[in-house]
């Protein structure tokens, strides 16, 4: 079979001047590189940015015992939080029975805060645990 | 929140939630931890977690579950006040060699060698610019809401533009970027990449190129204002440390140069606007556009069907990340072959192909478990498409609802971006799961 070779390089996505034997490198005349002063010191700036300062939080009051209590369960969305989730409410069923589980999913996505959430949770409930990832 | 909290978090996240509990003001958070991934797990096997250790402390997972929230407070736990971040030195001196060593150790680079940030090469730098050195150029964020603004000032911006290579003239180009508050190292563990795409007098004036191998290595102000922006996302922001601040499972080679490339404004088809233009600027402002994606293809398909209709194809059946956006860059000859086929604008084409583009049944169903329940319980339409196998269902996923508080009578937009790009030597036209981000204008920033 008589391949055209021009066509066969355009179908390939070559550029046809590949055939007319143009030189595919320019002048390549070695050009004379200065030594680096080795061992000369140099000085460079800090390229970094500036970090907000950090306020401290304290934590919130430990509960004496979950006896009785009504713990939270909140999904952050990601995939299988919720399966997860459910998990742990049968582990205090089987384990704590005494414990009293809610499950939620937090509204927007990852990073977003949910006020609502936490003010029903505080005014509700009495601790919370969130599954957080993957 | 004021109430006890553990959070659970899967070992893969270890660094990243305790750096993150410590930026956010609570250093010694009860985290626990669980085996990693979960999300593949059946239920017996996510409960066997459960009955596990947490793999971080070795103790019994949901004694320590129980015990965060009900263990006294330690007074470290309970401590107050105000912690000052350092960021080191405002200089460092040393070798020419032990410093590039340095930069690269210490996560300040993309690991190819730099351009040393000394002084004068700094100031150089900020003659590309009106604007005061310690002006402030705007936050940025490695994720926004995860992790906290850093604020950065016009010179620390240039330190970064030296260290890419960049031209004091290209400075403004990369204090615009700087200045849309996006990091370029996005943190999740989806590998995201960003584009930028320059509109406006000031690519003819920095000789940037959109024409042969515009997006390759093959020009100057291209690759380096590409990389700048790498570098000032890890430097500005602290994006880009992995298991910290990134978490790209695989990575993604765009993240070297981002895609930089500016539009072939003087190629568009009669009647076509540039996307500067398209998105409120006027058209002889200088700006830079932002997009957000993962991936692109490289496409030319010679075949009978005109390329408008093979393009429709593709969307149709190209499955990404997000099933929901596309950005099409099409070389000159082919948009010139779209116009000529009745597409009298960008918008025109753009409205055609999110109506004309349909969604295969395999793709449909994956991404719709709540109409899959109700096709199984014989709701209609779904029940109909369900019938329909792997044919095409006639449902778009490229029109985009008005966003939440728009006026009432908003209409759906086509989320498909068409810009211009290349150097007209084939039928090409590269696409991918782009979205638009962002655009801020270059000459504020002379």
């Amino acid at each position: 079979m008589k391949i055209n070779r021009r066509k066969l390089l355009s179908i390939l996505g070559i550029s046809p001047a590949l055939l007319t034997g143009s030189p595919l490198l320019g002048d390549q005349t070695k050009k004379k590189v200065s030594a680096s002063a080795v061992g000369v010191k140099l000085e460079t700036l800090n390229p970094k940015g500036s970090p907000p300062a950090i306020q401290l939080i304290p934590m919130a009051p430990r509960l004496d015992s979950l006896d009785g209590k009504t713990v939270y369960l909140v999904s952050d969305g990601f995939a299988g939080a919720d399966r997860f989730l459910e998990q742990i409410r049968i582990w205090f069923t089987k384990n704590m029975p005494s414990v009293n589980t809610v499950y939620r999913l937090k509204a927007g996505g990852l990073a977003d805060d949910d006020p609502k959430l936490w003010a029903e949770i505080k005014a509700k409930g009495n601790a919370m645990i969130m599954a957080i990832g993957h | 929140m004021g109430f006890p909290t553990a959070p659970m978090v899967t070992i893969a996240f270890k660094e990243l939630a305790l750096s993150n509990a410590a930026g956010r003001g609570m250093p010694l958070e009860r985290i626990c931890f669980t085996p990693h991934p979960l999300t593949n797990k059946t239920d017996e096997q996510m409960y066997a977690c459960l009955d596990g250790n947490d793999p971080v402390s070795g103790k019994p997972l949901m004694k320590e579950v129980v015990e965060a929230l009900t263990k006294p407070l330690a007074a470290e736990e309970k401590k107050t006040g105000t912690i000052t971040p350092t960021i080191g030195p405002p200089t460092y001196t040393d070798t020419a060699d032990n410093l590039q060593r340095y930069y690269a150790d210490n996560g300040m680079t993309d690991y190819m060698p730099i351009i040393l940030p000394m002084q004068e090469k700094v100031d150089a730098m900020l003659k590309g610019t009106s604007h005061h050195p310690d002006e402030v150029v705007g936050k940025m964020s490695a994720a926004p809401g995860a992790f906290p603004d850093w604020s950065f000032t016009v010179k620390q911006v240039a330190v970064n533009a030296v260290m890419a290579g960049a031209q004091p003239e290209f400075f403004p180009v990369i204090l615009a970027i700087a200045a849309t508050g996006v990091t370029s190292l996005f943190s999740s563990t989806s590998s995201f990449a960003r584009m930028v795409v320059v509109n406006g007098p000031i690519r003819d004036q920095i000789k940037m190129n959109s024409g042969i191998g515009a997006m390759g290595p093959f020009n100057d102000a291209n690759a380096t204002i590409g990389r700048a922006w790498t570098l000032l996302s890890k430097n500005l922001a602290a994006s880009g440390m992995p298991g910290q601040t990134y978490m790209g499972t695989q990575g993604n080679g765009f993240n070297y140069n981002n895609i930089c490339f500016p539009e072939t404004e003087d190629k568009l088809p009669a009647g076509w606007i540039p996307l500067h233009v398209q998105k409120g600027f006027k058209a002889d402002e200088s700006v830079v556009s932002i997009f957000t994606g993962w991936s692109m293809n490289d496409i030319a398909w010679f075949c009978p069907l005109p390329l408008h209709e093979v393009i429709k194809g593709w969307l149709t059946h190209f499955f990404s990340t997000s099933v929901g956006a596309a950005t099409l860059l099409l070389d000159p000859v082919v948009a010139n072959d779209i116009k000529a086929h009745g597409f009298d604008s960008k918008e025109a084409y753009s409205e055609w192909l999110a109506t004309n583009s349909k969604t295969p049944g395999w793709l449909y169903w994956q991404t719709r478990q709540n109409e899959l329940k109700q096709a199984q319980a014989g709701v209609e339409p779904y029940a109909s498409y369900l019938k329909m196998g792997d044919a095409e269902i006639p449902v778009s996923r490229f029109w985009r609802r008005p966003r939440p508080g728009a006026p009432a009578d908003a209409k759906p937009t086509s989320s498909i971006e068409i810009i211009v790009l290349g150097g007209e030597t084939n039928t090409y036209w590269s696409a991918g799961d782009f979205s638009y981000t962002a655009s801020a204008s270059v000459d504020k920033w002379r």
